[in-house]
């Protein structure tokens, strides 16, 4: 085996320049005339003047064999320079980078509130199977993990902007703008942490360590949170691509449900748009993130489950 | 608790099949408070709210039950395929499927609808894009331990080919949790649509659908919450009940 993190680091060059070459492709996938986008992208023309055409052509690159184009393309983006934006005409790294920045806030912001209520809530119902509390939570994360972004956007606009004015609807920057938007992105995230610590809690304190620790007189919190939540923990990082991925696509449809200038936003209005080059560096940037994500939390794994680390070591 | 499943099931297969005037509008008559003529009142073109619910209905259940068939035949036969062959196959199969994991659907959605046009079909797309590979993951898994089986050893004793052995032997012992397991997509897949529609990728306007809807609704806020609230309860109340049924499903169908 060789471990998951060996095999991950190992695909993981394949997987940048297939997602890369597959990003690059795209305009000529959407039969997209590059030069002529360009030429409007500059001057309002109706039709373009062939001589113009023909400077771009050789400019860009264009008339070269599109894989030294693809290598170009990549070393350029490599470098810091991902071309300039179709719509705004100003070059789009500053633009990406400011968005990343926006989004990362937003999401880390959500996490950290599904760690902070998620985690211990799935303990706590673990530590009352079937009674009250247990039901509580049980319910809470299945509408929590039903309940989309986009409805969940609008209704708590109308509850805690519009019927009880609390917090502002729209925006980004101060602190009470942000309520909002952290609340419904973090709704799944909490919701899903809360129903896998709870499973995987109860499995732990299935295992013979939990007996033995229970017959050494360790009890209580200390057995749940040493020995049952630390198994736990492991399992929820385990399946970091799930809330990744929950969260990427929460994040688009809330930054655009508030108005927040983040990359979800950036990729959504690079698309009504049209502004392609906008497109493709937003999705080298998900990308990107993915696979740091992806390596981020196998390290934590690593870090947590000392099981992992031995099939590492192996 | 099943009888009530069973109700709603029926109520949304009757709303699926309902004929409605959703598109007549009435300038006159916008924002209406229910009454008789209209029981969830009209929205801001003055067109009926509920007639434009119960033909959302038929749109999200005949395209979530096409997408989610078309996921789980696909998605099915390369997980048995791989699960069969194992190997590298079985390999590839499961690093492909760790990478699109973290890709949301949203995201596809948003790229397809920037290589074609916004709309249904482009919505189709990317729900199959990313959707058949909950399904291999499942027929991997089973597949790999059907194929363990004494039934599979005497097939293949009895001279049987892959695809035989795949489709007429291991298929019937692993249709029981794809199909729990559909169930649990279906939910899914309703709320991708919805999503992808309220971000104006999908149903165009004016097709009822509830994720448009409920954008449109969203203007009108502060005017006339309903038009939120009402599709809202819809694509909540539709997710949760199909995901309770698949959970039914799954846990009885597991323990046997």
């Amino acid at each position: 085996m060789g471990g998951l993190l060996a095999r991950r680091l190992l695909t993981l060059p394949f997987v940048l320049l297939g997602a890369a070459l597959l990003i690059f492709l795209l305009p000529r996938l959407a039969g997209v005339d590059t030069v002529r986008s360009v030429l409007r992208s500059r001057v309002a023309e109706a039709e373009p003047d062939p001589e113009a055409a023909a400077r771009v052509t050789a400019e860009l690159g264009l008339d070269r064999p599109w894989p030294e184009q693809f290598l170009r393309w990549l070393g350029h983006a490599l470098q810091g320079d991902l071309g300039i934006s179709f719509a705004t005409r100003t070059p789009i790294a500053p633009q990406l980078g400011a968005a990343l920045e926006v989004s990362a806030v937003l999401s880390a912001l959500a996490l950290l509130v599904a760690g902070i209520v998620g985690i211990p809530l799935g303990v706590w119902a673990a530590r009352r199977r079937g009674g009250l509390a247990d039901r509580a939570v049980t319910g809470f994360s299945v509408v929590g993990t039903a309940v989309p972004e986009f409805v969940l956007a609008p209704v708590l606009v109308l509850l805690l902007a519009i019927a009880v004015p609390l917090f502002p609807a729209t925006g980004w920057g101060t602190p009470a703008q942000a309520v909002l938007p952290v609340l419904t992105l973090a709704a799944f995230p909490t919701a899903l942490a809360a129903q896998l610590t709870r499973a995987e809690t109860l499995d732990a304190l299935g295992r013979p360590h939990v007996t033995v620790a229970l017959a050494k007189g360790i009890g209580g919190s200390q057995l749940i949170w040493r020995h049952g939540a630390r198994l736990a923990l492991t399992g929820v990082t385990a399946l970091s691509g799930m809330f990744f991925a929950g969260l990427l696509g929460g994040a688009v449809v809330v930054e655009v449900a508030f108005g927040i200038p983040g990359l979800g936003r950036l990729l959504y209005d690079a698309v009504i748009g049209q502004d392609l080059p906008m497109l493709q560096s937003g999705l080298l940037a998900v990308v990107g993130v993915a696979v740091l994500a992806g390596v981020g939390a196998e390290l934590l794994q690593l870090a947590l489950d000392p099981v992992a680390r031995s099939e590492v070591g192996a | 608790m099943r009888r009530a499943l069973v109700l709603v099931v029926v109520l949304v297969l009757v709303a699926a099949f309902l004929p409605v005037d959703a598109l007549t509008t009435d300038l006159a008559n916008r924002f209406a408070a229910p009454s008789l003529a209209h029981p969830l009142g009209t929205d801001n073109l003055g067109r009926d709210v509920l007639a434009r619910l119960v033909a959302g209905t038929r749109l999200s259940v005949w395209f979530t039950l096409v997408a989610v068939a078309a996921c789980a035949v696909v998605g099915t036969l390369l997980g048995l395929l791989a699960g069969y062959a194992g190997g590298v196959a079985g390999q590839a199969l499961q690093r492909v499927l760790d990478v699109l994991v973290a890709i949301p659907t949203v995201i596809v959605g948003l790229v397809v609808a920037a290589v074609r046009e916004p709309g249904l079909s482009t919505l189709l797309i990317a729900v199959l894009l990313t959707g058949w590979t909950p399904f291999a993951r499942l027929a991997y898994q089973l597949t790999v331990r059907e194929r363990a089986r004494e039934y599979v050893e005497g097939a293949v004793a009895l001279g049987a080919g892959p695809g035989r052995i795949t489709l007429v032997h291991i298929l019937p012992n692993a249709i029981r949790p794809l199909t729990a397991h559909a169930c649990l997509r279906f939910a899914n897949v309703l709320l991708s649509l919805a999503g992808l529609s309220f971000l104006g990728l999908g149903a165009q306007p004016p097709t009822p659908e509830w994720g448009a809807m409920l954008a449109e609704g969203r203007q009108y806020l502060f005017a006339a919450p309903q038009l939120v609230l009402v599709p809202a309860v819809a694509v909540v109340g539709v997710a949760l009940l199909v995901t309770a049924l698949g959970r039914r499903l799954e846990s009885r169908w597991s323990s046997r």
